[in-house]
């Protein structure tokens, strides 16, 4: 899975040569060695792809920002990996108050964070039924909005979000 | 199109709800249209109106680059959900005093987010059923039709079938559509002039089809109708 989010997102990045990785562990971290020895970890990896590619904007561009995409990445990988589905609920439930106010994850343009993020939730998204999805709104207009996005869906299969007004809660 | 006036809650809260689950007006990238609408709004919308707000303050971080957004200014009114009435245009300006009047209506609307809710919904399906009425009216009516095939004798063999059928096509009538003739040999060197209309039932009947043709004497001696086939 870590695999094969991080070859999409070298395609996304533009990045002419493709690592090889390996897993580790019974988590499979994914491992890449490189000159100055190997980096274990999704988000070790992911980070050393994007200042390869010379796209630093995608850490963040001020400190605050930095701060805010790194804490949306931890929690990725803490909370989303590998959660059930009680624990997905929860995740869910968050993401949709969060994004409330929020186009993007972390400020007003496009980061790592909300790639991984896009990653991540895709498999939860896709076992969605129809009324979940109009109940975590935020959540659904977020992921239509990435799964959009130019180069970013690769390997996984878009989710059909039906604009359907049946099921409006008092979420306001 | 159009979210109707943008100055009133009413076309602020149908922004709102348009914005639940988009991210921007128009695709999925900040456009012109964005920024078409984003001056239209007098001021930031109010916080329970969630998603314009969000919207409003995501927009607003773009300001440094409004021109350079892709996409071409469209008049407001093509923007937005589909059925809603365009009332951009004749609107008078509003007073200065609006921002008071929308502090007040902010505490009201508070309690009364239900009754929102609910309008809003009330108001797509009105929108949806308009909509679905307009396009059902736009279908034409109905028109019953008929193709009949008639046969034209002429008197004798020597008649001119090319002057008669000519003849024959200068009858004009409203609902008379002539098509396609031949000539059928009978027998002795007389040929018939098999010609097909298509005619509408209201307007046009055999009787004053026969009246028509019968009445060029020169040339016709009589005429029947060979088929007749509701269209």
């Amino acid at each position: 899975m870590a695999l094969k989010e991080l070859s999409s997102l070298e395609k996304f990045l533009g990045l002419k040569k493709h690592n090889k990785y390996i897993t580790q562990g019974d988590n499979k971290v994914p491992v890449l060695q490189s000159n100055n020895g190997p980096m274990v970890g999704l988000l070790t990896v992911s980070s050393h792809l994007v200042n390869e590619a010379k796209r630093p904007e995608l850490l963040g561009t001020s400190t605050e920002h930095r701060a805010m995409v790194h804490q949306w990445l931890e929690y990725r990988v803490t909370k989303v990996d590998g959660c059930t589905r009680e624990e997905a609920k929860t995740v869910l439930k968050d993401l949709n108050l969060y994004l409330q106010d929020k186009v993007y994850l972390a400020g007003n343009c496009f980061t790592l964070a909300d790639a991984l993020m896009y990653y991540g939730l895709h498999p939860l998204v896709v076992d969605l039924a129809v009324h979940e999805k109009e109940h975590y709104v935020n959540v659904t207009r977020w992921f239509d909005h990435l799964q959009h996005y130019p180069g970013l869906r690769h390997h996984l299969c878009p989710v059909v979000v039906l604009r359907n007004r049946v099921y409006i809660s008092g979420h306001h | 199109m159009g979210f109707g006036d943008l100055r009133s809650p009413a076309g602020l809260a149908l922004l709102d709800g348009f914005l639940a689950d988009r991210s921007y007006i128009e695709g999925f990238v900040a456009s012109q249209a964005d920024v078409a609408v984003f001056e239209a709004l007098a001021a930031p919308p109010p916080a329970q109106l969630c998603h314009a707000l969000r919207w409003f303050n995501h927009i607003k971080s773009f300001q440094k680059e409004k021109g350079s957004l892709p996409g071409v200014k469209k008049p407001l009114a093509q923007y937005g959900p589909a059925g809603v009435a365009d009332s951009t245009k004749g609107r008078p300006t509003p007073p200065a005093d609006d921002d008071d009047d929308d502090d007040d209506d902010d505490d009201l609307d508070l309690f009364g987010s239900d009754e929102e809710e609910s309008e809003e919904v009330a108001r797509i399906k009105a929108e949806r059923l308009a909509e679905y009425a307009a396009r059902k009216s736009k279908k034409p009516a109905l028109i019953a039709k008929s193709s009949i095939l008639l046969d034209v004798k002429p008197w004798d063999d020597e008649t001119d079938m090319a002057k008669l059928e000519e003849c024959v096509r200068t009858i004009q009538l409203d609902g008379l559509l002539w098509g396609q003739s031949k000539l059928v040999p009978v027998g002795y060197g007389i040929r018939k002039l098999q010609i097909g209309c298509v005619v509408e039932d209201d307007k046009v009947g055999t009787d004053i089809l026969e009246e028509r043709i019968t009445a060029f004497e020169d040339y016709v001696q009589s005429m029947d109708v060979a088929a007749f086939n509701k269209i």
